[in-house]
């Protein structure tokens, strides 16, 4: 009995402590976790919205659809097809990720109702170079803009061309050539597999 | 009593310039570097850490009698990582970009030496006023010292200072010079090289020529 | 399951073109500390080593078994550095009892290193990474580790040679060695892109 005796002598403020933290931690759990909920599907929304702008709203395509990463990973994606008010397909969005220069980039890619060109992409998430890489992220800008109409099939990266001529070449932001690169293997690994499955079940008349 | 508030303010200033976490102490060197890339995320830093360095002085100051010698590193990592959970939270929830550019360095604070060092050097030793003196002090301190290497990155790499949170804001608009667009200041590099040059000005600064 | 080929690249991912200290700052407090001699530096780095393979290996379970099915993500932080803490308190106790030898070249090191960036940073990014089985969570920790002690090894044999050069006053000790731990970044940038 003394030795139960001594341990809850040295102990108690560690297990009292733990659980008076873990009920505080419970709460603010509590309090914010619908709050972070709500940011993730925000920008996802908001993004798509800003590409797709006839659809009013978006729902998600069951089930969902098979990618198998560069490592040979599969990663399951939902893809959420645009409806405009009469309920016809006005375009396609999904999020997708593969890893930059840094660490992870997460897109989202808005396609046209035929999946025949591209609506261009917004970035959900990255952690590229600021001023170099990072100008992935500025809406409209240099490098978004290319892909705005580009075809739904596969892109290549070039160092020097035309960015204003819209085609299946991307020319790359200078001074972050691998993060160009990143982000045009995350759309040819995406935009293809997924446009087959989508045929594949029909949804592309 | 007049000794009390010369203790008070004596920890508070000496966090800021003598005992600087980064500049002197040479502790916490982890989120210097990897979040000096940009001003913004260097204040979003230091206020984590004065956040997290407040209530974890107080805390451990209200049980520094109770605390058991054996013990006592384990519950300071407690306390420290409840606070920290807390604080990434609340990143997560009001400023998810913040949270997001950040990434894995908030949870470090948990292991950030100055909290640790701070806890046991001086919460577990003194009173409540003084603890809270000297964690403002060291938070301050370590987010001035943020604050100057950000700036210098972020206008060396990039030539502007900006602000995100639903919009844009550009504080400072340098010209467009090459010496404003050296990409290695925003990469590991810069931040190697700048802080090295910043330890070095600042034993300049302060070794008493003999 | 992970194919072999994706883990070497992963391990070589890590080690080389991520790697911990010189592109994410990870465990720069040791690195800047016990990088002045090559068997210390050795030494450090197989503490590192041993102590990030265990925590990864653990914190990894934790996660899987524990953490993601009931729902206690918000735990994460306070379940990854006690068990880190409490995991490697117990192997030190362990070897310093049966393994003196082995205490007496890198056992030192242990408490040290429980609250160095390096292993809970490899932890968190192991779970901010979404690596969803076990072995490639391991070998990622290795390689992570292996890194570390490259770079500490590289970093105390050009010390070693500095003390021997006319080094300005004001930058002697930590400025000098991180100027220098810069021009190794920028050595290792390039690795950049190499494996993504």
């Amino acid at each position: 009995m003394s030795k139960l005796r001594f341990f809850w002598e040295q102990s108690w403020l560690l297990l009292v402590s733990s659980l008076i933290f873990g009920v505080l931690l419970a709460m603010a759990d509590a309090a914010l976790a619908p709050r972070i909920k709500r940011n993730e599907t925000e920008k996802f929304t908001r993004l798509a919205g800003g590409m797709l702008p006839e659809a009013v709203r978006f729902e998600p395509v069951e089930p969902k659809i098979a990618v198998t990463a560069s490592n040979g990973k599969t990663v399951e994606v939902e893809v959420y097809r645009g409806l405009d008010e009469q309920g016809r397909t006005a375009g396609w969005a999904f999020a997708c990720e593969g890893g930059g220069f840094s660490d992870k980039i997460k897109l989202v890619v808005g396609v046209d109702g035929r999946f025949e060109k591209l609506a261009g992409f917004g970035v959900l998430s990255s952690n590229e170079t600021p001023g170099f890489g990072d100008k992935i992220t500025i809406p409209g800008g240099f490098f978004q803009k290319q892909f705005v109409g580009a075809p739904a099939d596969k892109l290549t990266l070039v160092k020097t061309g035309r960015p204003e001529q819209i085609d299946a070449e991307i020319v790359a932001i200078t001074g972050a050539t691998v993060t160009s690169q990143a982000v045009v293997d995350i759309l040819n690994m995406y935009v293809l597999a997924i446009r087959s499955a989508l045929k594949e079940q029909g949804l592309l008349n | 009593m007049a000794e009390n508030q010369t203790s008070v303010g004596r920890s508070f200033l000496a966090g800021l310039w003598d005992e600087n976490p980064v500049l002197r102490l040479i502790l916490g060197m982890c989120p210097t570097l990897a979040v000096t890339t940009s001003l913004q995320a260097a204040l979003t830093m230091g206020a984590s850490v004065i956040f997290v360095l407040i209530c974890s002085n107080l805390v451990v100051s209200a049980m520094r009698n109770l605390l058991k010698p054996h013990l006592r590193i384990l519950m300071f990592t407690l306390t420290i990582a409840a606070f920290v959970t807390i604080a990434d939270l609340f990143l997560k929830a009001y400023q998810p970009e913040m949270s997001a550019k950040l990434g894995p360095y908030i949870p470090l604070i948990i292991v950030n030496c100055i909290i640790i060092c701070r806890a046991e050097a001086c919460a577990s030793k003194n009173g409540l006023l003084v603890s809270l003196a000297d964690a403002l002090g060291m938070g301050l301190g370590f987010t001035g010292a943020l604050t100057v290497l950000a700036v210098i990155r972020e206008l060396l790499a990039t030539g502007q200072i900006v602000f995100t949170f639903s919009r844009s804001f550009t504080l400072v608009r340098l010209p467009d010079v090459p010496l404003f667009r050296m990409a290695g200041m925003a990469m590991p590099v810069g931040a190697f090289l700048m802080l090295g040059l910043m330890l070095g000005l600042v034993k300049l600064l302060t070794t008493k020529r003999t | 399951m992970q194919t072999l080929e994706s883990l070497l690249l992963g391990f070589i991912g890590i080690m080389i073109v991520n790697n911990l200290v010189f592109t994410k700052f990870l465990g720069t407090c040791p690195y800047l500390g016990v990088s002045g001699r090559i068997d210390t530096a050795f030494g450090m780095g197989c503490a590192v080593t041993f102590v990030v393979t265990l925590a990864g290996a653990l914190t990894w379970t934790l996660d899987y078994l524990v953490l993601i099915p009931y729902g206690l993500d918000v735990m994460r932080y306070v379940c990854y550095i006690l068990v880190i803490a409490g995991a490697v308190q117990l192997v030190e106790m362990y070897v310093r009892k049966f393994f003196p030898v082995l205490y007496e070249s890198f056992g030192i090191f242990l408490p040290l290193i429980t609250t160095n960036c390096a292993i809970l940073g490899m932890c968190l990014f192991i779970n901010l990474w979404g690596i969803d089985n076990l072995p490639e969570a391991v070998v990622l920790s290795v390689g992570a580790g292996l890194g570390f002690t490259l770079a500490i090894c590289i970093m105390a044999g050009i010390r070693e040679n500095l003390e021997l050069a006319d080094v300005p006053a004001a930058l002697r000790g930590a400025p000098i060695t991180l100027i220098t731990a810069g021009l190794l970044t920028l050595a290792f940038m390039g690795f950049a892109g190499m494996i993504r």
